[in-house]
């Protein structure tokens, strides 16, 4: 069952990754040329309308894909990068490093989430770098637990002994062996990171802390929001749309995370 | 319990250090944090005074002097751009985020968790897929964007009910009256709230009772025949309870984070709304004690539901070494 739903979430996700790669070449209008013809309700020429400075919404949605994947992979990457290298270096020398790992693991799980992450963000830029540099340094403690668990097991197990016997160095052990039995776990809490990067990123647009240049489906939401679309009835087809492509690309990554859980589940129970 | 208390006492002393220095080591001059982005409109000597007033012109220790003696006096200034204390801006809206929080955190972890059970004890087997879908459809759903939606279908189109604050400004209701207003407001964002984390508290609970079902002692309970629903309650429930109550735990800080949203959407006078207003505003002091407001109110919720841990896993030492 969970097979199958890897699938359609692999299919789901390459579609979207393409939408962003082709945006220029799939989408009717440049989304960034303001126009005249504004507040204009769906047509053959504007098939979503436009919005309050003329610009096509369909080629804001498909453009919005670009940020959207680009802070989701890229926050998840950085937050996953410091979680493995915390729980590795944590569940590996154990001792006072271990413990000082552990405060601060504590410590980023007790502070809350999206208002360090807002504050945080008002006083930085708002390019898709920094915000994903924010979501990432703010996201990577569940990471740190995980993998301290897993590292702590791995290490006591009978080849990796036997390997470190014959004197293997850390760093051989780690890139050859440790690495390669976290994959499944890595990759688990990987589609997991970009879905709530997703999330995160269209939060914080939404609550007008997103790129002021670029195009992302929470700034649309913010906008739409801001000129009362939900008073003139045109939030069917500004806000609609945009938000239903955030819950595409994460019902995607929920589904292709399922496929990996199992994998995680049954090294488990090996 | 003086580990947890030190723990979390820790935790608040690095939080209080944090809101000292985030204004203070993030780019961009303290004048242009204070008066907004055009500093260069002032002359040198409202420059200066400015600086005197925050004392920003003395050495970093003793600002950090006088912030200390600001935060435990309740002295916090005034928001630049409310032109208010900012102490009782925040007094007036924490209720409203408290009321909003704790009802939400309240209704889902009931709702999620007797569904879960429920779900669990009439599992058949191979029928998951439709439960497997819709939790995972329904928690990819960003929650301003169900507020927003709810707020369209059932505020705008529908008129049955409200769309805007937390209670009728234009009527002074007493006694009843007030109370059914307030309700009436509070409805809608409390129904966004419960569903964007219904869903973990479900998966949370169905798996957990599934796992505990499968437990030796639940097939002895049966076998030393204990009714079907005695070994329900006391066995199977009181033990798949645990995972669900640390996530309740983990919950307090979301909602709090939630808020932010669905308060914005709502215009629901609360702490979220606040701090969207300043970070709109770029009100930085304003920003500076909402944040530091809603961290201690996460804390102290946290704090507390970890106290009441081991009154339901005794197993949890509290008390002593861990």
């Amino acid at each position: 069952m969970s097979k199958h739903m890897t699938r359609i979430g692999a299919v789901i996700l390459t579609l979207m990754v393409l939408l962003a790669v082709f945006a220029p070449v799939l989408s009717p209008h440049n989304p960034y040329a303001s126009s005249t013809a504004t507040y204009q309700l769906p047509s053959l020429e504007h098939p979503l309308g436009t919005n309050d400075i003329g610009q096509d919404i369909l080629s804001e949605v498909i453009y919005g894909a670009r940020t959207s994947l680009a802070i989701g992979f890229f926050s998840a990457a950085i937050s996953l990068t410091i979680g493995t290298v915390l729980g590795l270096l944590s569940g590996w020398y154990g001792g006072w490093l271990d413990r000082l790992i552990a405060k601060l693991t504590a410590f980023m799980l007790t502070v809350p989430y999206l208002p360090t992450v807002i504050i945080i963000s008002a006083f930085t830029k708002h390019s898709i770098y920094s915000t994903s540099l924010v979501l990432g340094i703010m996201s990577w403690a569940g990471t740190t637990r995980i993998v301290r668990t897993q590292t702590m097991a791995i290490r006591e197990k009978d080849y990796i002994q036997t390997i470190r016997a014959m004197g293997a160095s850390d760093y051989y052990i780690f890139s050859h062996h440790v690495i390669r039995e976290l994959t499944p776990w890595l990759m688990y809490q990987f589609a997991g990171r970009v879905k709530s990067g997703i999330l995160s990123e269209s939060s914080l647009s939404f609550l007008g802390l997103g790129s002021t240049t670029q195009k992302s489906w929470g700034t649309m939401i913010y906008y739409a929001q801001e000129k009362n679309a939900l008073l003139t009835g045109s939030w069917l087809w500004w806000i609609v749309p945009p938000g239903l492509c955030i819950i595409l690309v994460s019902c995607a990554l929920i589904m292709i995370s399922y496929g990996f859980e199992e994998k995680t589940d049954r090294r488990l129970s090996r | 319990m003086k580990k947890r208390v030190f723990h979390y006492t820790i935790i608040l002393v690095v939080v209080i250090i944090i809101n000292f220095f985030i204004p203070r080591l993030l780019p961009g001059t303290p004048l242009k944090s204070i008066v907004g982005e055009n500093p260069g409109d002032l002359t040198a000597a409202e420059k200066m005074g400015i600086l005197e007033a925050y004392h920003l012109n003395e050495p970093m220790y003793k600002q950090f002097g006088y912030y200390l003696k600001e935060l435990f006096t309740l002295n916090w200034g005034n928001s630049y751009a409310k032109r208010q204390p900012i102490s009782e801006l925040i007094r007036s809206r924490l209720g409203w985020t408290l009321l909003l929080a704790g009802c939400s955190t309240l209704l889902s972890t009931i709702i999620g968790t007797c569904l879960g059970a429920v779900s669990a004890l009439r599992r058949k087997k191979r029928k998951d897929v439709p439960v497997v879908l819709a939790t995972t459809v329904v928690s990819s759903i960003p929650s301003f964007w169900i507020a927003i939606i709810l707020l369209a279908v059932f505020g705008v189109k529908l008129r049955w009910f409200p769309i805007y604050g937390a209670y009728d400004m234009w009527e002074s209701y007493t006694g009843l009256a007030r109370a059914a207003d307030i309700l009436k407001h509070l409805a809608l964002p409390l129904f966004t709230l419960v569903i964007s984390s219904l869903m973990a508290f479900f998966s949370t609970s169905r798996y957990s009772t599934l796992r505990v079902m499968e437990e030796d002692y639940v097939k002895m309970a049966r076998l030393r025949g204990i009714t079907g629903s005695r070994v329900t309650f006391c066995y199977v429930f009181r033990n798949a309870l645990i995972p669900v109550f640390t996530l309740f735990m983990m919950d307090v800080g979301y909602m709090l984070g939630g808020s932010v949203l669905v308060e914005t959407v709502f215009s629901y006078p609360g702490l979220g709304t606040l701090m969207k207003e300043a970070v709109m505003a770029r009100d930085y002091p304003l920003m500076q004690y909402t944040f530091l407001m809603s961290s201690v109110v996460t804390i102290a919720a946290l704090f507390l539901s970890d106290i009441l841990y081991h009154r339901i896993d005794p197993r949890v030492e509290v008390n002593g070494n861990e």
